[in-house]
């Protein structure tokens, strides 16, 4: 496998992609979620504890939100697969100098690009809205592994499902689904408390996003502790049970079938 | 074109092709046929007849069940990635990305590593010769479904290739957009570009083509240069009768028809043809039997063997 060619494509896929709807998508809706409940539930909600420490609500949805951005940009991924091979696209591509191999790391590469822009601008918008104090440099390591690693994971997910769906719709409504399960059954928008039903807490422990903006938070406000680093190795683990069934799944899709 | 000269004069050679999608029918089944350097190849054939299937095999994107091919002078299924760098694939299906046409030229010429400065240069030849300049801000969905064909076999030409494989390249696009396509082939066939070529239109094969092949349920039941396929038919001409009102006593009338050889249309609406060494002696014929059957003629026409003569007969007499 030639990385440049996988690099190749990443710039293809950003190229192409880079149009008003995705930004939109990758750019505004959390933007939303992060304004809107930032300041609405700051209001009702005084401090969350965290780890060692407690912090307020902006505060810990900035990461949460930043975190989300990994789901996203899995989305996009599983999204490129589909149009490609919807659009004729990957067929084409293939009949290119391009391995199957390649194909598929330049989805996962430009899943990583949009991860890191998303969680990036993501950080950005929290500076300007919501306070937010600046990160140590063990802080920034962390959210940078958690981030490539749900990346990554969503990425794989969604690539998984675009190899598998057989119409547009199909992909759409799971999409739609997943996502909002995956979001809210996470701690992106509130912790798991003493309170939270059973039934849910397994859902949360299961979803790596859980894991996600829990180290990402951390790393947010510096106070790393032992579990944060168990979290780190359960999406190290998850991801790459995905990443497996995601190159399982691709290696199935034919060329010039839907 | 960077040339295949000195490497090989038959950059296509097939031998006993075969290839089953199920295990059972075989969609390409023992198909032999060269194609030879500089040379535009047609391979003609009814939907389904193994076109495509070939040449999803040919360019690589499909491994063969069976039989020997060697596509500029390497094994397809060992030397995929050395043959791809070296060939330009326009499928039949449509395939386009999400984006402007010039983007959709130039990003496409990125994925192929042409230079920046190459691909601005291409990038406005291809909009002017394939009629794109006004719609080039375009967004790819945007455009009529001839405007996207044209995108398409225009990208294919953003990069070198020493052989390429165009699959029904000319299917919905208007008669002076295939001329101009037709035309830039031909040009660059003088280069030394080997082309592999599938197209219902008889005559753009006759415009284009050195030699064909003609297919029908996976099998080539005929090839040849278009002359040569058209020697057996030296001296006859064709009389086309278009039958009028109720066809019911046509079959019947041409069952009659002693003085050629009578093949039925294709489908409904179509004119009967006869290929005869005497015209007069058919036209004559045919009226008199057309009086006495009751059979309306709608018009008659008399012209010279087509391929398309020399392919509805071949598809006849194969099936």
């Amino acid at each position: 496998m030639n990385i440049l060619n996988s690099y190749r494509l990443m710039i293809r896929n950003v190229r192409v992609n880079t149009d008003p709807g995705t930004l939109v998508f990758l750019v505004l809706m959390p933007t939303i979620y992060l304004v809107f409940m930032g300041y609405m539930f700051g209001t009702l909600i005084s401090q969350i504890p965290v780890g060692t420490t407690s912090i307020n609500y902006k505060e810990f949805l900035s990461p949460g939100i930043a975190a989300f951005e990994t789901a996203t940009a899995g989305i996009v991924a599983g999204g490129l697969l589909w149009s490609d091979r919807r659009y004729g696209m990957f067929e084409q591509i293939l009949s290119s100098p391009y391995t199957r191999a390649e194909y598929l790391f330049g989805i996962l590469l430009t899943t990583l690009v949009f991860g890191f822009i998303g969680s990036g601008i993501m950080m950005l918008v929290s500076e300007a809205f919501l306070d937010y104090t600046a990160i140590s440099l063990m802080g920034v390591g962390l959210i940078v592994v958690s981030i490539s690693l749900g990346s990554l994971f969503f990425g794989c997910m969604f690539l998984a499902i675009a190899a598998k769906v057989k119409s547009n719709q199909a992909y759409n409504s799971l999409t739609i689904l997943i996502i909002f399960l995956v979001d809210f059954a996470s701690t992106v928008f509130y912790p798991i408390t003493s309170a939270t039903p059973e039934a849910l807490k397994i859902l949360f422990y299961v979803n790596p996003l859980t894991y996600i903006a829990d180290v990402v938070r951390a790393g947010y406000i510096s106070t790393v502790t032992t579990t944060n680093l168990v979290e780190l190795l359960v999406t190290l683990i998850e991801t790459v049970v995905m990443v497996a069934i995601a190159v399982l799944l691709y290696r199935k899709v034919r060329v010039g079938v839907t | 074109m960077s040339g295949v000269l000195g490497l090989t004069s038959f950059p296509i050679e097939v031998q006993d092709l075969k290839y089953t999608y199920d295990g059972r029918k075989y969609a390409v089944d023992g198909i032999s046929f060269s194609v030879r350097e500089g040379e535009v190849f047609g391979m003609l054939g009814r939907n389904g007849a193994g076109k495509t299937t070939t040449i999803r095999i040919l360019s690589t994107l499909l491994k063969r069940s069976s039989g020997s091919v060697r596509v500029l002078g390497m094994d397809p299924s060992t030397a995929g990635n050395r043959i791809r760098k070296r060939i330009g694939v326009v499928l039949q299906d449509e395939s386009f990305d999400f984006t402007t046409v010039e983007k959709a030229l130039d990003v496409y010429g990125f994925i192929w590593g042409v230079s920046k400065s190459e691909r601005d240069k291409k990038r406005e030849s291809l909009l002017n010769t394939f009629e794109l300049t006004d719609v080039r801000k375009k967004r790819m969905w945007d455009l009529s479904g001839g405007q996207k064909r044209r995108v398409q076999v225009a990208r294919e030409f953003m990069h070198d290739m020493d052989l390429l494989f165009l699959d029904e390249p000319t299917s919905g696009l208007d008669p002076i957009a295939r001329r101009n396509i037709l035309n830039m082939i031909k040009d660059l066939t003088k280069d030394g570009l080997s082309v592999l070529f599938t197209t219902h239109n008889l005559e753009e094969a006759d415009y284009l083509c050195q030699r064909v092949a003609i297919m029908n349920n996976g099998k080539i039941l005929a090839s040849d240069t278009i002359d040569a396929l058209k020697t057996g038919y030296n001296g006859l001409k064709t009389v086309e009768v278009k039958i009028g009102g109720d066809q019911a006593g046509a079959e019947s009338m041409f069952s009659k028809v002693s003085s050629g050889r009578v093949e039925p249309p294709f489908e409904s609406g179509l004119p009967y043809r006869i290929v005869t060494e005497n015209t007069q002696e058919t036209m004559q014929e045919i009226i008199k039997l057309a009086v006495t059957e009751s059979v309306q003629i709608e018009w008659l026409n008399v012209r010279a063997v087509s391929l398309e003569d020399v392919f509805i007969s071949t598809i006849a007499g194969g099936a």
